[in-house]
């Protein structure tokens, strides 16, 4: 069962991965569509959509320009559905508790999909001397070859962020469970909100707009005031 | 002028230039998948093997701007390799000059519009869905993400195969960095009503007064202003879930301890 599970989740994080950066960009690597897509996969949608909504925002402000590299929120997104997908048949808690869990688990892991995914733009390094090289030698074929090998090594990184987060959590998630299940089975709903505010929170400290503070007050308070009135 | 390249080869590169960063490195960045996009029509336009490696190197360098508006300089440059062939002399600009100087501006705007304005707007609106257990929100926000960049990476394709080097007129006339500001405002009111939302939505489900639901927005200025003096998110959510947590666990006692002292 885990084994599907897992890789059921690794071939979702392969594609995933690679969207991020190497091929198509038509965003299925946001947390908001890799969750739910590996939930489908594994019969919990609504996991999948829990962790989407959580994450989604977190890292958005971090640009992906030029070098810039942001931590890898998809791996992480990708990584906790399945995790929370197995807990939820082997641990007695509720869903929205074991996502916050698991998720906590898994957001440090996205610095190591950042270290991954430098990693394998210095191997494409190599990659780019040796097209240089085949072209020089008139080698077209063998040139455009490396081009493809670059994929690989996208998609390598992404399974190695995406294991990494896997074992992490099959290690932690049963210890820290009896000692974090009494506080979270208090507060999850509150920290399941504050993951999107703090997302939201950083977007508004980083976005280049005038006046967004006040922006974002008049939106909050009329759509806050509307749903209460109303 | 006389289009030297059919429809399938232009067909090929704008597929291939869905692959432009597959090899993404740190010397070339997306020099190399640039070169694999253009190169049916380079073999096209060169079917002299010495003259086809030649424009091959000459592509063979750095090259870096935004994946959705690569197609618009790929677009370009195929017309002025078309040109090159036929007349097998430089324009006023060559190629390579204006490879250089078109792919940065549109990395800027292509920065600025997709990902910092688009992506947080159309996240915005999904999110609306997706709070309320709608399935299909990952649907809606592929949707609605992908009609923009899908334009974008076609007309301009076809713009600059039509117009060469005076496809930077087109861009210009687009005011492309106007719609940039104006993408990231809408993102910033649809994140200010989300947050009501989600607010609101929770202080249903406790035993709250609505009303505080209108001190969310102080906590969550606060942390803008600490994102923007650099401290990152990661030590944000865990000082705010530890935070959380330990009131939810204290919260009894310290709901005793105010109505002992008052």
């Amino acid at each position: 069962m885990l084994l599907t599970q897992v890789l059921t989740g690794a071939l979702a994080a392969v594609v995933c991965g690679l969207d991020r950066i190497a091929v198509l960009q038509i965003l299925l690597s946001r947390p908001i569509v890799a969750a739910p897509l590996v939930g489908l996969l594994l019969g919990d949608v609504a996991i999948g959509l829990q962790v989407g909504v959580m994450v989604e925002l977190l890292w958005l402000a971090r640009l992906p320009v030029g070098a810039a590299i942001p931590p890898d929120d998809t791996q992480i997104a990708v990584g906790a559905t399945v995790l929370t997908s197995y807990f939820s048949r082997v641990l007695p808690a509720s869903e929205p508790q074991l996502v916050v869990l698991c998720l906590l688990l898994a957001l440090p892991f996205g610095k190591v999909g950042q270290l991954m995914e430098r990693r394998a733009r210095s191997f494409n390094t190599r990659l780019q001397r040796r097209t240089e090289d085949a072209l020089e030698r008139g080698l077209l074929a063998l040139a455009f070859r490396q081009h493809r090998v670059g994929l690989l090594s996208f998609a390598v990184a992404a399974v190695a962020s995406y294991l990494m987060i896997i074992v992490g959590g099959l290690i932690l998630v049963p210890l820290l469970w009896p000692l974090l299940k009494a506080g979270l089975g208090y507060s999850h709903g509150w920290v399941q909100l504050a993951f999107p505010l703090i997302g939201i929170a950083v977007i508004l400290g980083t976005i280049n707009v005038n006046r967004a503070i006040t922006l974002f007050c008049a939106a909050f308070g009329m759509a806050y005031l509307l749903m209460w009135l109303l | 002028m006389r289009s030297l390249l059919p429809w399938y080869t232009r067909l090929r590169v704008w597929f291939r230039l869905i692959f432009l960063q597959a090899s993404w490195n740190y010397e070339w960045l997306q020099g190399t998948g640039f070169l694999f996009a253009i190169c049916p029509a380079l073999r096209r336009l060169y079917p002299d093997a010495e003259q086809l490696q030649e424009a091959c190197q000459r592509h063979a360098c750095y090259f870096n701007t935004h994946p959705y508006l690569a197609p618009l300089v790929a677009g370009a440059v195929l017309r002025m390799e078309e040109e090159r062939s036929l007349n097998d002399r430089e324009q006023f600009v060559s190629i390579e000059e204006f490879k250089e100087m078109v792919a940065a501006p549109c990395a800027a705007i292509g920065d600025a519009l997709f990902w910092g304005g688009l992506r947080p707007l159309v996240g915005g609106i999904a999110l609306f869905f997706a709070v309320k257990g709608l399935l299909w929100a990952p649907l809606i926000y592929l949707l609605l993400f992908n009609l923009v960049p899908l334009w974008f990476r076609t007309a301009f394709f076809i713009r600059g195969y039509r117009q060469g080097i005076r496809s930077v007129e087109f861009m210009q006339k687009h005011k492309l960095p106007d719609w940039a500001i104006h993408t990231k405002e809408a993102a910033v009111v649809v994140l200010g009503g989300l947050s009501a939302f989600m607010s609101f939505e929770l202080l249903q489900q406790t035993t709250h007064p609505e009303w505080q639901g209108l001190l969310i927005a102080v906590p969550v200025i606060l942390c803008g202003f600490a994102a923007r003096k650099g401290v990152s998110t990661l030590l944000l959510v865990f000082t705010i879930v530890v935070f959380i947590v330990l009131l939810g666990v204290f919260w009894a006692d310290l709901v005793y301890l105010i109505s002992w002292f008052s």
